[in-house]
């Protein structure tokens, strides 16, 4: 992991298009501005990590799980 | 339903015509026009950017979101209006204006579910993150809707 040291109102840049800058550091929060192009997912890593291993979860699914949840929907 | 793309399994002549590999449905054949441009693509499998929409012939309203990229990755999906008639996450609303442009009624919005093996009753919705589609230019993203009102696990059927 690249580490870096960085003040208040300094910023990095990840490649040419993706802006980071400290906005604020106050006691054990820090707020974080991001500029970035919109085909690049910026999320907060329990989000990103929550939606990525729903999709990983939902990916498994099979003809035969349809076929019953269709079942069960034409029962209702 | 109305504006869905017809169903890719149809066999043509068409030089345009595709010919995948999916583990559901074997063969398929998909026009270039059916073709759903996935970017980003879905978190986890942002690799993989093409998509097919396949309808589920059973009279009930699930769809698949197969991946032509790769024959056995595919999503059940549902128009999250089936499950809740009113749902209007906040950040969505921006989103669809932006990704609208001229003709509105070409978003389609989709919740991808998961299904249990074996518990189909237990099948989930993820409303966090409804896949948004703009049929007319078949540009789609998954958007992330961080609302405490809806869960990336809703109970579809009754308990």
């Amino acid at each position: 992991m690249l580490i870096l040291t960085r003040k208040s109102g300094e910023g990095l840049f990840i490649g040419d298009d993706i802006r980071i800058t400290i906005l604020e550091i106050r006691g054990k929060q820090i707020r974080l501005g991001i500029e970035a192009p919109p085909s690049v997912i910026v999320l907060r890593e329990e989000i990103y990590r929550r939606i990525q291993e729903e999709n990983l979860q939902a990916a498994g699914t099979r003809d035969i799980d349809v076929t019953e949840i269709a079942q069960l929907w034409r029962q209702k | 339903m109305t504006n869905m793309a017809p169903n890719p399994q149809a066999t043509s002549s068409d030089p345009a015509v595709l010919s995948i590999e999916t583990r559901n449905f074997g063969s398929i054949e998909v026009r270039s026009d059916q073709i759903i441009n996935l970017e980003p693509g879905l978190l986890g499998f942002t690799q993989f950017h093409r998509y097919v929409i396949i309808e589920h012939h059973q009279e009930a309203p699930f769809l698949w979101l197969q991946c032509l990229d790769k024959a056995d990755l595919a999503f059940v999906v549902i128009d999250p209006r089936f499950l809740l008639p009113d749902y209007h996450p906040g950040p969505l609303a921006q989103i669809l204006r932006d990704m609208a442009g001229e003709g509105p009624e070409e978003i389609k919005v989709l919740v991808i579910l998961t299904i249990p093996p074996g518990k189909p009753q237990d099948m989930t919705a993820n409303l966090m993150g409804p896949v948004v589609i703009n049929l007319k230019t078949r540009q789609g993203r998954q958007v992330i809707v961080d609302d405490p009102n809806y869960s990336h696990k809703h109970q579809v059927m009754p308990i």
